[in-house]
């Protein structure tokens, strides 16, 4: 226990003390997601288009109705409850009003006697919290006019707050997970560079003049990613909510399961690498070759279904597209390009092909 | 010294229950090559034993067999009383191992190595104690790629100590050393010996073995030609000492082939040898020949042989090439 805790620290040292390590694995993603973020954030999506769903159908409803649309920039899209949460869920609209039935006869109950006030629904999308921000913002402006043009004294409506998920993620949103799992692959698939030049230094071969056990020799390797791993998880998710307000929507067991299971697939992947890398320049030269492709083409900087056919091919073969596709689905409620168990499935049997692959070709010496 | 043998064999079984590690006919083969091909030796208790040989001589492969990391294809060989086959994992516990090269995880520091490599055993002598030892003090919080190659050695040899091991084997330590580092780790080296500890050490530097080592197996191609003291491989074969000086035009091969006690003249690089069995009347006959001539022998010098001599004879080639 003593051996694996030290080797376990040494290798953090190691890897705090080396600078391209570092950098590839903390400072690179980060890059990203504050220069995409910076780019995409600011803009985002201006238009005000809401739906709007008359329940009541009265006077007050459509006075009401008069209200919202006279505000600058909104659009109402009157339709049925189920074809707008639909639009809703599609990202054609932002937000989903919805008057109640009964709505006119409350209103003018208030306009006669002092009495509880009455309430629309409002479906925002909360991981969007940009946009709900506005959307409650312009809200409560139109509510507070009709109510004080109602009653003269306190609030008359209040919105009842709904929350929808949206397939239509604010570009930052899609962006953090997705950078998330491209910094677990990154991480998992360096760990063959430090080997292979281990091997190479012959410092395998002196580890194995010494007691100490290859499963310590392993699991001390496999822990320290992991504790970097979730290092990687906080920094990503943490920026992403300071600067961006990403909340995280989702369960954190289910993301922390996804997280554990992609870092240990891609550090497989960094072991069948070192199995046929002979030297520290050949396992960097590996590295690139491998983690490229899967930056580009597992949907990490614009969504698969956006793809040509032909790459779309060639993105459902990557393990990497499963992990984000995971992550995004878990903690941003993003839409489902596989569902969950597939996912789960795929980086499973990707951990178990790796798993093999190294235990067959794998060399210490 | 233990384990004198007075005939040419290779001293097999002569020291028994004593040995520390006793190898019978170990074989080791990579492709075509034979790279251990029928090695036998013992080492005893407390002995500083030397495998001296050229580059590619087997030395490396033995060596590794015997720490348990190469598993031979054939023959036997115990090291502390452990089948090195069947009880490698026991036997690693209690041997300290300094491999050619000081495979040193670059971006650790002196202590931390030293620490790191102590968990592994969960025993041992502490880092301060072996920085002490080897005179590593100025260095402790350096990171070992800073180190030069004479203190990655001595950090090498430091880390073969640490879990207080009855047996080191130091594979080349002092390849590459300046003449200064090496004469340091020389100093350890028989400081190992005063502790009692067994030294299993391999070196293609003749000086070495000479200055080291108890006993020493000249080995080339994969087998040992011949073991014994230094002393002993000597006069097995070299009964005469050879006197030496700068070429005298003047003294043909049949003259000083008349000095009394030569046995024979050789010429080595404007040098002429003369192998004698009485020193004394030998240079006594020389002195007067060039007196005669009125020239005097330059850079004379009476020399008994050397290892070098040795593995010449055995081999046909000297030891540096």
């Amino acid at each position: 226990m003593q051996a694996l805790l030290q080797l376990t620290a040494a290798n953090i040292r190691s890897f705090v003390r080396d600078r391209a390590a570092l950098f590839w694995t903390l400072a690179f993603p980060l890059i990203f997601i504050i220069m995409f973020g910076a780019i995409f954030s600011g803009g985002g999506d201006p238009t005000r288009t809401y739906g709007w769903v008359d329940l009541d159908g009265s006077a007050r409803s459509a006075e009401l109705r008069a209200a919202f649309a006279s505000v600058e920039d909104v659009e109402l899209i009157d339709a049925s409850q189920d074809e707008s949460l639909e639009a809703m869920r599609a990202g054609d609209l932002r937000a989903v009003l919805v008057v109640p039935e009964g709505y006119g006869e409350a209103i003018d109950a208030l306009v006669t006697a002092p009495g509880a006030p009455t309430s629309i629904a409002v479906y925002t999308d909360p991981t969007q919290t940009n946009a709900t921000a506005d959307t409650y913002r312009i809200v409560s402006g139109v509510l507070d006019g009709v109510s004080l043009a109602i009653s003269g004294r306190g609030p008359a409506i209040v919105p009842e707050a709904r929350a929808l998920q949206t397939q239509d993620l604010g570009f930052v949103s899609y962006l953090v997970p997705s950078i998330l799992g491209m910094a677990l692959m990154q991480l998992g698939v360096f760990s063959a560079i430090p080997l292979v030049a281990d091997r190479e230094k012959l410092i395998l071969k002196r580890l194995n003049a010494t007691p100490l056990r290859r499963w310590q020799l392993v699991g001390s390797n496999v822990i320290m990613r992991l504790i970097i791993a979730v290092a990687q998880t906080v920094i990503i998710v943490g920026v992403g909510a300071v600067l961006f307000d990403v909340q995280i929507a989702g369960n954190l067991l289910l993301v922390g399961g996804f997280v554990l299971l992609g870092s240990l697939g891609f550090i497989a992947l960094g072991y069948v690498i070192a199995s046929f890398a002979r030297t520290e320049d050949a396992a960097n030269g590996m590295t690139s070759v491998v983690q490229f492709p899967l930056m580009f083409l597992s949907g990490t900087f614009f969504p698969i279904d956006q793809m040509p056919a032909a790459l779309q091919g060639v993105a459902r073969a990557m393990p990497l597209t499963y992990l984000a596709d995971a992550l995004r689905q878990t903690m941003v409620g993003g839409a489902a390009f596989s569902p969950l168990w597939v996912c789960a499935a795929v980086l499973v049997g990707f951990l178990g092909v790796c798993l093999l692959i190294s235990a067959r070709f794998f060399r210490w010496q | 010294m233990p384990g004198m043998t007075t005939a040419d064999a290779p001293d097999t079984n002569a020291l028994g229950a004593d040995a520390v590690i006793s190898v019978a006919d170990l074989r080791k083969t990579y492709g075509q090559t034979h790279a251990v091909d029928g090695v036998s030796f013992e080492v005893g208790r407390g002995e500083v034993f030397g495998l001296l040989g050229p580059n590619g001589a087997g030395k490396t492969t033995t060596v590794e067999i015997l720490e348990g990391l190469r598993s031979p294809d054939s023959g036997v060989a115990t090291v502390l009383g452990l089948d090195v086959r069947r009880h490698a994992d026991a036997l690693k516990a209690r041997i300290g191992v300094a491999l050619q090269t000081a495979a040193l995880y670059p971006k650790l520091t002196v202590v931390e190595v030293l620490d790191l490599f102590r968990s592994f055993y969960g025993r041992g002598r502490t880092a301060a104690e072996l920085i002490d030892l080897l005179d590593l003090g100025e260095k402790r919080t350096t990171r070992t790629q800073d180190l030069s190659g004479g203190q990655r050695q001595r950090l090498a040899v430091a880390l073969a100590l640490v879990n207080d091991p009855e047996l080191i084997f130091l594979d080349e330590p002092t390849t590459g050393m300046d003449p200064a580092a090496r004469r340091s780790l020389w100093d350890i080296v028989e400081s190992l010996r005063r502790d009692g500890r067994t030294v299993l050490l391999t070196t293609h530097y003749m000086e070495e073995a000479e200055v080291l080592c108890d006993r020493i197996a000249i080995m080339d191609h994969g087998r040992i030609l011949e073991t014994g003291t230094v002393t002993e491989l000597v006069t097995r074969r070299f009964r005469e000492r050879s006197v030496r000086f700068d070429r005298v035009d003047a003294l043909d091969d049949t003259r000083l082939q008349s000095f009394p006690g030569v046995s024979s003249v050789k010429h080595e690089d404007g040098e002429v040898v003369l192998f004698t069995a009485d020193v004394p009347a030998t240079i006594a006959a020389l002195l007067s020949a060039v007196d005669v001539l009125g020239a005097e022998p330059e850079n004379l010098m009476i020399r008994r042989a050397t290892l070098e001599d040795v593995f010449l004879d055995l081999t046909g080639r000297a030891l540096r090439d």
